[in-house]
């Protein structure tokens, strides 16, 4: 009856406006959330270098190629790289300077021999166990990450040889060795493949087995730093780019087009976030406008019940519930919308060859919850301002 | 709260509402000077137009607080309530007919009073009908409020009021739009209701005592 009194003839346009603004804000607020997250785990777990990380070289040119410029990295320039806001870390990768060739050493598995290119890089740069990759002398053996170019090359072998291929995990059971030497002295020590990488040409191997070899088979010149590991921040990939023009530098074309791609969609998604954040803002306000003056059309009511008795927490309750239970219609309204949308932009991802996890991600409805929880919370004290005001 | 006031006794302690402070107040004013209304009492509350009926009415029941002096229910100060006892006091200590009767014109004679009756549960629908019987406008029950005379509103709104468990009722000119003959009726109920709760009454008029005994008579 309470309900009956205060909320006949309402002029519903504004409320309607309001619904579908709030509809829309949440709708594409949701959205850009769950897609940000998921865009930001993409491409994580599958490759065993870090998120936005890249190898660079400098580019090869022709004065370069007769001498007159430098392809390598003084730690000058290095101090300076680390100092740039948007990158997150540099490091030196770290090449052999020793003789090392890799051979099969499984009976399982015909030898196949070759000289090798090694390399190491800053753990922190890798998506690995710290507990698989270590190394020290009398281990029984070095852990390497394995170029998947490497396998493929392995594989075409095998197929020539009429021997059945082998997968990634095979490969990972397979017993390899590494033949570590100089003009001196050699050793042989036992390799195993903890993991492939699309992103480095040739083996990783810890950092403290190439300072071994580097100690104990030096070749005699000093090594120069003609690579570096750079780890930029999260959607500021646009400016490591253009670092790398404006340095002259060069990276695996793969590793460039990924870190763009997801610098440039997540951008577009935080700004389709801040369109909807204010727009979710912009129409909970009018909503409580909307209530207010409703409030203000129902003054005589209002008082009128007070007066003969009815308690402010029953008015306020009652202007509340209205209230909660229209942002409730339209936040499952939203939600709804949310999984159509999702549906489509889905398929759209997938037909791109972006497979992005489809799981609904927890901070989507926390998001909902927390927008549901403020404009709760607005409109409890607007409605309990408004009624106490006539008490 | 239910039983801070059990036997409520009202207290005017030179009262002055601030709008009427300027005024010339006659000897016998209630304005400015202490006065008991005892539980139980009948009292006559006799004034010309603009002397503070209405002020009086609203001042004791809380929604006017523009006054010099003091309220006290029993012992308390009415200006220390907090809006729970307020709410208390007028569903279960006080009930009002307002002079501008205020029903809601919208909604039925019978929304009007179950919304009333409703917060206390004093009656049941057939009961409350039966009060409408009495006053002779049970046809009016399912009409919409404003759609009825002034004289037929006004015995609605004394309805309501006694849809109510209360120790005072206060009524300000409540049978200013009514013939003698609807008013006794009214008056009759009333005095029933009053003397079943063993409660008080303040009644306002201009001068007509409606042929009432009162306890008190109290002018403004």
């Amino acid at each position: 009856m309470i309900q009956k009194l205060l909320f006949r003839n309402q002029d519903r346009k504004q409320l309607i406006i309001a619904m579908l603004g709030a509809f829309m804000g949440i709708t594409f607020l949701i959205a850009s959330v769950h897609y940000l997250i998921r865009l930001n785990e993409f491409g994580q777990g599958s490759e065993i270098l870090g998120p936005n990380t890249i190898i660079v070289q400098k580019k090869v040119t022709n004065s370069s190629s007769l001498a007159l410029t430098k392809t390598d990295f003084s730690e000058r320039e290095i101090e300076k790289m680390e100092k740039l806001p948007f990158i997150e870390k540099v490091k030196p990768v770290v090449s052999n300077n020793f003789d090392v060739s890799f051979e099969t050493a499984d009976p399982l598995v015909p030898r196949f021999r070759s000289d090798v290119f090694i390399q190491s890089v800053d753990p922190t740069f890798l998506d690995v166990h710290s507990n698989k990759w270590h190394w020290k002398e009398g281990d029984s053996y070095v852990p390497i990450i394995m170029p998947r170019d490497f396998l493929v090359m392995l594989n075409t072998f095998m197929s020539a040889s009429n021997i059945p291929q082998i997968s990634d995990d095979l490969a990972m059971d397979i017993r390899f060795k590494f033949t570590v030497s100089n003009q001196t002295k050699k050793v042989w020590v036992d390799a195993r493949i903890i993991g492939f990488t699309n992103e480095v040409s040739s083996i990783l191997v810890p950092e403290s087995f190439m300072t071994y070899g580097n100690e104990q088979f030096s070749l005699g010149a000093e090594k120069k730093i003609t690579q570096l590991m750079i780890s930029g921040k999260e959607n500021e990939f646009g400016k490591v780019e253009a670092l790398l023009k404006e340095k002259g530098l060069e990276s695996k074309n793969a590793q460039m087009v990924a870190g763009r791609l997801k610098s440039v969609i997540g951008t577009l998604l935080l700004v389709v976030m801040g369109i909807s954040v204010i727009a979710v803002f912009l129409s909970g306000l009018v909503l409580i406008q909307y209530m207010q003056l409703l409030m203000s059309k129902n003054e005589y009511e209002v008082r009128t019940l007070l007066r003969i008795g009815y308690a402010p927490k029953i008015l306020i309750h009652t202007f509340f519930m209205y209230f909660v239970k229209i942002f409730g219609i339209i936040a499952a309204l939203g939600l709804s919308s949310f999984f159509i949308l999702k549906y489509f932009l889905d398929e759209m991802f997938t037909t791109g060859g972006i497979y992005l996890n489809t799981t609904v991600s927890i901070a989507t409805f926390i998001v909902l919850a927390m927008v549901y929880l403020f404009f709760a919370i607005a409109s409890f004290q607007s409605a309990s301002k408004g009624i106490h005001r006539h008490f | 709260m239910a039983n801070k006031f059990e036997k409520m006794k009202i207290t005017l302690n030179q009262v002055m509402p601030i709008p009427l402070a300027s005024m010339q107040h006659g000897e016998h004013s209630i304005w400015g000077k202490d006065i008991e209304l005892l539980h139980g009492n009948k009292i006559m509350l006799n004034a010309s137009s603009g002397k503070g009926k209405s002020t009086f009415i609203h001042t004791i029941l809380g929604v006017r607080k523009d006054y010099t002096g003091s309220v006290t229910f029993d012992s308390a100060d009415i200006s220390q309530l907090n809006t729970s006892d307020w709410t208390n006091i007028r569903q279960q200590k006080i009930s009002a007919i307002f002079q501008d009767l205020q029903l809601f014109p919208s909604i039925t004679v019978k929304e009007n009073l179950l919304l009333k009756n409703n917060l206390t549960q004093t009656f049941s629908t057939d009961e409350i009908f039966g009060f409408l019987d009495c006053l002779g406008i049970s046809d009016k029950w399912e009409q919409q409020c404003g759609l009825l005379s002034m004289g037929q509103q006004q015995r609605v709104a004394i309805v309501r009021a006694l849809c109510q468990p209360f120790d005072w009722l206060l009524m300000d000119e409540p049978f200013s739009h009514l013939d003698d003959e609807n008013t006794q009726r009214c008056l009759k109920l009333i005095i029933e209701r009053c003397a079943e709760l063993k409660s008080g009454f303040v009644l306002t008029s201009l001068g007509d005592d409606h042929g009432i005994q009162c306890d008190q008579t109290l002018m403004l």
